[in-house]
């Protein structure tokens, strides 16, 4: 058996994926079998950064120490539970035993125990040594829906017409205040009904009333199909773009039978409102940006479906190259990512901290960074950055064109102010150059050589298309200085390279 | 400085009673322990990482590691039930050692073992000790062994250390090894004091290069600014450098430290003696205004540096009754713990809880907390000004007299912020 190599790993564990649905519950009070460290990372550390919260209240470590992983934790587990009910952090709680990693290795399966300790709790065995955080949040949804939910349901009963659940939207998903957000005023505006969003809104308690929904929205490809098919009415994926949207809203009123006229007048009625301004930047020149940029995209599966289809297909833009999550064979993992990254950057990246890091290593500064997925600290708490729906397609336009203008703005010369005392500001990209009444000697030209000037081309085929113009600018002064320095009469391939080599 | 906020009234608890800790540990209060020996070996120049656990981990800690240790891009093998079953840790720790000697300028490969691979079973003595020339270095840090984040610092530095280390047959006169991470002035500071006593700092541990770990065997003496690196100091001390324990905190704490220092760097004790009264003339001037005075302030960290941070407040006039950290009592501890003890300090809580914690919240008083983010979330829910204590530490100088006063008046500052977080809390906690 091969070892497979990780750089940088853009997925965690099934543990992390199971808390962060399960961590959602407000009558749910988890225990994880787990050293301080997993609980610390999860439950404070990361959560507080992808979630803005200052730690997850309701997660309890059994902290097992080195005498637990020789003689076995369940007196570990037994002490937390027992001090959790003295401090009566049970009171009005199920209590959910969540296997880990460590705990794992060491074999502590405590579904028996837990069953002894107190029969309304659950043990949860995460198989977090083999299942990555997606697996671990279906499998957590569906068995909340088996545990709490099933068994309290009469299976005659008919659904709500009109009634849409949204499942998916948890603690550690990017960006789910603001796509739940969208895709609530959409369900909305066409005249349906969300009856519970799940698990973000939901708890224990709520679990069975997922039933009365004539269909679901599953936020995320990712992760939460299965849920919605274990419920067992129609389902379909949250949508992106303009075309992609309004398919969905058609689809979704005829599915869970709205009045086509209403579905018609809300779209009418976001073309003038929401959508107005994806309207007023294609007709202006902005748009035209986008057929001479190309970007990559590494997200989650939803993600990158979505940005694939609004920005390659319905905007034109090219589509580099991709990798969703879970990943498939066919894209590039993150050693293929880095070593793309480092050859070649497109002008707009979106990705994680880890594409970050690689941008950075290979000085791409003529990229643009786009935080589209974790891991990665970033606050996406409010509902103004949603990428789903109609509203994502304006937010998106609005900051790609916002990131457009930034570029540009990098990209143009700067006038240094110097101190009192000196003659007047500077000129040029290196303030270099100053201002005298005779006219210096950069300014003749200095004849480039076939091999130079074919150095040149090349190396701003590897630079983004917007910023070619300056960057050829900066390097073609950049050679010719060199090459008046050395005294040389002629710039050539050598001089370009070594220019190069400087971080022209 | 502007007139002080009033304070809620000082000295003993409101009870009387004695503190108790709390019923129950529940929730230790510690960074993952492997991450303080990641953050050491993630900032060193050319140190390329090879991580040996468990998928969840590797994603936990290379995201902090991301954050707010190094932008270094971080190797692992992928260890799930199918290697660990199959026995196969010692061939992922390799093929990772392997990946991560391809990258360029490599100076050293630390192959950091975690809670899984401890628990298989990963040898030593099976992993090469360099390839290509490329320095391997293991280092054990499993969380359910090592207890807390600065401690594994330690653990990180002193294996690093063992393998660099060269000491030196003359050592450098009136040369001082500083070890621990400090604000970047600091060390300038310790420097330009000791300058004017004959001295000078050589180099500071963890450092940015392997050479420092080098150069630290030339040293004529070394001082553990902070009281856990208890492996290094043994290393260096079995190398033969002389250990000055303590840190130059505060009035009291920095004349002694110079005086320590001048006797283990044989400076002249005259001029020793000139630059520590000095230094404490120009503390105490500042301290005459006892911009703390009737100020009750909790500290609990898990920097393991809590107890200097502490002594800071004390002389500055704040009464601090209790004081929390992440890491265990040791002989280094010791002194800080005795001088906070003579200065009103009721409770000292080493490898704390949250539990212990907020009984400290409900038996004092408090005008300030410096706490860890869930204690300084819970004191903000009370309209308490509170920081986290990492964030503040590690943003302003804390040794000598310029870094008391820095750290003493952004103190004095938070205290006058309370009507901020009551008119916070007032609207937020509505008791709907």
């Amino acid at each position: 058996m091969a070892i497979t190599l990780i750089r940088d790993i853009s997925d965690t564990s099934s543990y992390w994926g199971a808390s962060w649905v399960f961590g959602c519950f407000p009558d749910v009070h988890i225990v994880c079998d787990a050293p301080i460290g997993c609980y610390n990372l999860l439950g404070m550390a990361v959560t507080d950064y992808t979630d803005a919260l200052p730690h997850m209240a309701n997660l309890t470590p059994t902290a097992i120490r080195e005498e637990d992983v020789i003689t076995g934790t369940a007196r570990a587990l037994i002490r937390t539970v027992d001090d959790l009910r003295s401090l009566k952090l049970l009171d009005g709680k199920r209590l959910i035993v969540l296997s880990t990693a460590e705990s794992e290795m060491i074999s502590a399966d405590h579904g028996r125990l837990v069953a002894q300790i107190d029969p309304e709790a659950r043990f949860f065995w995460s198989r977090s040594l083999e299942q990555d955080e997606w697996v671990g949040r279906e499998r957590a949804l569906r068995f909340a829906w088996e545990e709490y939910g099933r068994p309290f349901v009469d299976p005659a009963a008919p659904p709500r017409p009109g009634t849409v659940n949204i499942i998916g939207p948890s603690l550690g998903c990017f960006n789910a205040p603001a796509d739940l957000a969208e895709v609530r005023r959409l369900i909305e505006g066409i005249g349906g009904e969300v009856n519970l969003v799940y698990p973000y809104e939901g708890s224990v308690a709520s679990t069975p009333k997922l039933a009365e929904a004539a269909a679901s929205v599953v936020l995320y490809r990712e992760f939460g199909e299965g849920l919605a098919q274990d419920l067992g009415r129609p389902y379909r994926f949250a949508p992106f773009g303009v075309f992609g949207t309004t398919a969905f809203l058609r689809d979704l009123g005829a599915l869970i039978g709205l009045p086509p006229e209403r579905v018609e007048a809300f779209i009418a009625r976001e073309k003038r409102t929401t959508l107005q301004p994806v309207w007023d930047l294609w007709r202006g020149p902005q748009s035209d940006w986008f057929a001479t940029v190309d970007c990559a995209i590494v997200a989650g599966r939803s993600y990158v479906e979505g940005l694939r289809q609004f920005l390659g297909e319905e905007l034109g833009m090219q589509i580099a190259w991709s990798s969703g999550r879970p990943r498939r064979d066919d894209e590039p993992d993150n050693i293929e990512i880095r070593r793309r990254l480092h050859a070649k950057a497109p002008a707009f990246v979106f990705g994680s901290i880890n594409e970050k890091i690689y941008l950075a290593e290979a000085n791409a500064r003529a990229t643009q960074f786009i935080p589209a997925t974790f891991p990665g600290p970033v606050v996406r708490r409010t509902t103004g950055t949603p990428f789903m729906g109609y509203a994502g397609a304006a937010h998106l336009m609005q900051e790609l064109v916002n990131r457009f203008y930034e570029m540009v703005f990098n990209f143009l010369p700067v006038e240094l102010v110097k101190g009192t005392g000196d003659r007047g500001p500077q000129t040029g990209d290196r303030g270099q150059t100053s201002r005298h009444v005779e006219p210096s000697t950069s300014a003749e030209t200095i004849p480039w050589t076939k091999e130079a000037a074919e150095r040149l081309s090349a190396a701003l085929e590897q630079v983004p298309y917007l910023a070619r113009i300056s960057a050829s600018r900066s390097l073609r002064l950049a050679a010719e200085q060199a090459a008046r320095g050395r005294g040389a009469t002629e710039v050539t391939a050598e001089i370009v390279e070594a220019a190069l080599q400087h971080g022209a | 400085m502007a007139e002080i906020i009033p304070l809620t009234p000082g000295g003993p608890s409101a009870s009387g009673e004695p503190f108790k800790e709390g019923a129950c540990k529940l929730h230790p209060q510690t960074m993952c322990p492997a991450f303080g020996a990641l953050r050491v070996l993630a900032r060193i120049d050319g140190a390329q990482p090879a991580m040996v656990t468990d998928t969840g981990c590797l994603y936990g800690l290379t995201f902090v590691t991301h954050f707010y240790a190094a932008r270094k891009s971080i190797v692992a093998p992928a260890l799930g039930t199918a290697e660990l079953s199959s026995g196969k840790v010692q061939e992922a720790a390799s093929a990772a050692i392997a990946e991560a000697a391809r990258e360029q300028n490599v100076s050293v490969i630390p192959v950091i073992s975690l809670c899984v691979a401890e628990t298989a079973g990963l040898a030593e003595e099976l992993l090469p000790t360099e390839v290509d020339g490329k320095p391997v270095v293991l280092v054990r840090v499993p969380a359910y062994a090592i207890h807390s984040h600065p401690e594994a610092k330690d653990v990180a530095l002193s294996a690093v250390m063992r393998r660099f280390v060269e000491r030196a047959p003359e050592p450098e006169p009136g040369t001082l090894v500083l070890i621990g991470e400090v604000f970047p002035a600091d060390p300038l500071m310790i420097d330009g004091v000791l300058r004017k006593m004959g001295g000078r700092v050589l180099t500071t541990l963890p450092g940015r290069h392997v050479d420092e770990l080098r150069l630290a065997g030339r040293g004529a003496a070394v001082a553990a600014l902070h009281p856990f690196y208890r492996d290094t100091v043994g290393v260096l001390r079995e190398q033969g450098v002389g250990v000055v324990s303590g840190a130059p905190i505060g009035v009291d704490g920095s004349a002694a430290w110079l005086r320590a220092v001048g006797a283990a760097l044989d400076l002249d004790e005259e001029v020793v003696e000139r630059v520590a009264a000095e230094e404490e003339a120009t503390a105490r001037a500042f301290l005459a205004t006892r911009p703390l005075a009737g100020a009750t302030i909790l500290v609990s960290g898990y920097e393991g540096n809590e107890m200097l941070y502490a002594r800071l407040l004390v002389e500055g006039g704040a009464h601090v009754p209790y004081v929390s950290t992440s890491i265990g009592q040791s002989m280094l501890t010791a002194a800080d713990e005795a001088w906070l003890r003579a200065h009103g300090t009721e409770a000292i809580v080493y490898r704390k809880a949250i539990e212990d914690d907020k009984a400290a919240m409900a038996h004092w008083s408090f005008d300030l907390v410096i706490g860890t983010t869930t204690l300084a979330a819970h004191a903000k829910e009370h309209g308490i000004p509170s920081v986290y204590y990492t964030n503040i530490l590690s943003v302003r100088p804390l040794f000598l007299s310029g870094g008391m006063i820095a750290s003493l008046s952004f103190v004095r500052d938070l205290l006058n912020r309370r009507p901020l977080y009551e008119r916070m809390v007032a609207f937020f906690d509505d008791g709907q």
